[in-house]
């Protein structure tokens, strides 16, 4: 487990390095900051507005004060506007998010062996499977560490901006991160056997959402579409937590027979 | 025990869809005592690399087996006795060679609290002091090649796997390079050196080995190699019929002062001429073989054209 851990942490030092990499996250915070702008501008051109109207209202009655109902309609109206935008945001932090998974897991292995620093890595007392394991591992560090970015950035922007959020975003960056992990492996499995750039794309179009039952690759495809909770914050509807945990089971048991299958190639692999 | 044994090892490359192959290792089978420097010798394309690779488990034979002190290569266990520096060093060109150092010396399994101790030894030995501190990805070539050669000696191996290790290095590096194989030797270390520079290898190897198109065309120590190379032999003065007779051998024939010498190339030639001396009765005063260096060992055997 040492030796596991000790790649795992060489490889998130890696990653930290990768340009490619800080670059995608550079960018996926520029679209936070770029949406939680646009939804400020936003929420004060509604307030102005309203409080325009307000007044103009108030004139003819003689008082300028919000009414407590007055009040509950703005944050009615705050609230609902808030829905497409915290879709937004999570679609923006999702995709960035596949990504940067995809990068990260795609070229963990194949990086190394291309750049030829594998030989020396395994010319120490590390097996094939820890090795892989390890790299892995450093992902899911990197990936576990973007999904508390996220989390923390979703929260902050409720707050900056005086909303609730929206009980299905709630779970987002779980179920984001665990739907991350899935592509990831599968991708690393297919960065064994075609060009790194190749098995991201592979990776990516990889789900069943184009497949139906009775079709066969509807069952065998991931199903990432699960994962996803866009149309539920559309919607405001609730996630219930026991659906999180098949999800997640689901998510898990994917991944430990993709690595199964990852190992199994990498075991026999020309590193030359 | 044998640090390094191959048996009928085999690797042949096929291309993208199978048409062409190519064998890069061919039925070798060699043996390394433990303490023994073995230098791996042969033109560019004899194999040399990739029986390396082959040891490492970086590559998988296509036929035979390849053991590291007994046990199968596949076995990463037996790499805590290991010490591997390639032939083009690539680094992990994040770290600092202190950090990048201490990397390796935790996967081999240093203690922590040796592991200073030990990276201030080899940055010692190798004379990177002074860049300790400094980004891998900021070293000179040569640089790279003496951290390489730290991270090989890092967990004190019994045994060291140098593919061309002095190939980046200047003359003082080589010579420095020199001294540090004669101490490990001294230290009773087994080193399997492949190198194109031969007096290099000729001045530290108890054994060589000579590849060629992926086959071993010979294996020994350097006296048993120069063995069966020319010989001299000194003889009185002969009569013109034995005179005659040896002409018609390929031996050469010079007389000088009175002393006739026959310089014979071979065995073969020589047993021939000891024969048609010993017919006539003509005593041979003395013999001398002709030492040869290995680059004629080299040149020799390279030139018998490739093994059927």
């Amino acid at each position: 487990m040492k030796t596991i851990l000790l790649i795992a942490a060489d490889g998130m030092r890696a990653l930290i390095h990768q340009r490619l990499l800080v670059g995608l996250m550079l960018a996926s915070l520029a679209l936070t900051i770029a949406f939680s702008v646009l939804m400020n501008t936003a929420r004060n051109s509604m307030i102005e507005k309203f409080t325009s109207d307000r007044i103009a209202a108030a004139q003819s009655k003689g008082s300028q004060a919000l009414s407590e109902s007055e009040r509950r309609q703005l944050r009615a109206q705050v609230a609902s506007m808030s829905s497409p935008f915290q879709a937004g945001f999570y679609g923006a932090t999702s995709f960035a998010g596949s990504l940067v998974a995809l990068f990260i897991f795609s070229t963990a292995v194949a990086s190394e062996i291309r750049r030829g620093t594998i030989r020396l890595t395994l010319s120490k007392p590390v097996s094939r499977t820890q090795f892989l394991l390890g790299k892995y591992l450093g992902g899911v560090a990197v990936m576990a560490s973007y999904a508390l970015i996220t989390s923390v950035a979703m929260f902050a922007f409720a707050q900056t901006q005086g909303f609730d959020l929206n009980p299905a975003i709630k779970w987002s960056p779980w179920l984001m991160f665990c739907q991350q992990l899935m592509l990831g492996s599968l991708a690393m499995l297919l960065s064994l056997l075609v060009h790194p750039m190749i098995a991201s794309v592979l990776a990516f179009f990889s789900g069943n959402g184009f497949y139906s039952p009775p079709n066969p690759l509807y069952f065998i495809l991931p199903s990432y579409s699960e994962f996803g909770v866009f149309s539920d914050v559309l919607q405001g509807t609730l996630i219930d937590w026991k659906d999180v945990a098949i999800l997640s089971l689901y998510a898990f048991d994917f991944v430990a027979i993709i690595l199964l299958l990852a190992i199994w190639r990498f075991r026999t692999k020309e590193l030359v | 025990m044998s640090a390094i044994r191959t048996e009928n090892l085999s690797k042949t490359y096929k291309s993208s869809f199978g048409r062409n192959e190519t064998s890069a290792v061919r039925m070798l089978s060699l043996e390394v005592k433990e303490g023994e420097v073995f230098g791996l010798l042969g033109p560019n394309g004899a194999g040399k690399t990739s029986t390396i690779h082959l040891l490492l488990n970086l590559i998988r034979p296509t036929s035979g087996a390849a053991f590291l002190f007994d046990r199968p290569v596949t076995d990463s266990d037996v790499h805590r006795r290991l010490g591997y520096l390639p032939e083009s060093v690539n680094l992990h060109t994040y770290y600092r060679g202190r950090a990048l150092l201490n990397f390796y010396a935790a996967l081999c399994g240093v203690p922590a609290g040796e592991r200073e101790n030990r990276i201030a030894a080899v940055l010692k030995l190798v004379d990177l002091e002074d860049a300790a501190e400094k980004q891998v990805s900021k070293y000179s070539k040569g640089m790279a090649q003496r951290i390489g050669v730290a991270q090989a000696m890092l967990h004190d191996p019994d045994l060291l796997i140098l593919d061309e290790p002095t190939a980046s290095l200047d003359p003082v590096g080589r010579n420095q390079f020199r001294e540090l194989l004669l101490e490990l030797k001294r230290r009773g270390k087994t080193i399997l050196i492949s190198s194109h520079i031969l007096s290099e290898v000729e001045s530290v190897c108890d054994r060589v080995a000579i590849l060629e198109n992926g086959a071993l065309k010979r294996v020994g120590t350097l006296q048993e190699l120069s063995a069966g190379g020319s010989t001299r032999l000194f003889v009185a003065e002969m009569s013109g019929p034995v005179m005659n007779a040896l002409a018609a051998t390929k031996a050469e024939v010079t007389w000088f002062q009175g002393q006739v010498t026959i310089r014979c190339q071979d065995d073969a030639v020589r047993q021939t001429v000891e024969q048609l001396l010993l017919e006539n009765n003509v005593e041979i005063l003395r013999r001398e073989s002709e030492k040869q260096s290995l680059d004629e060992i080299f040149l020799s055997t390279i030139k018998q054209g490739p093994t059927s």
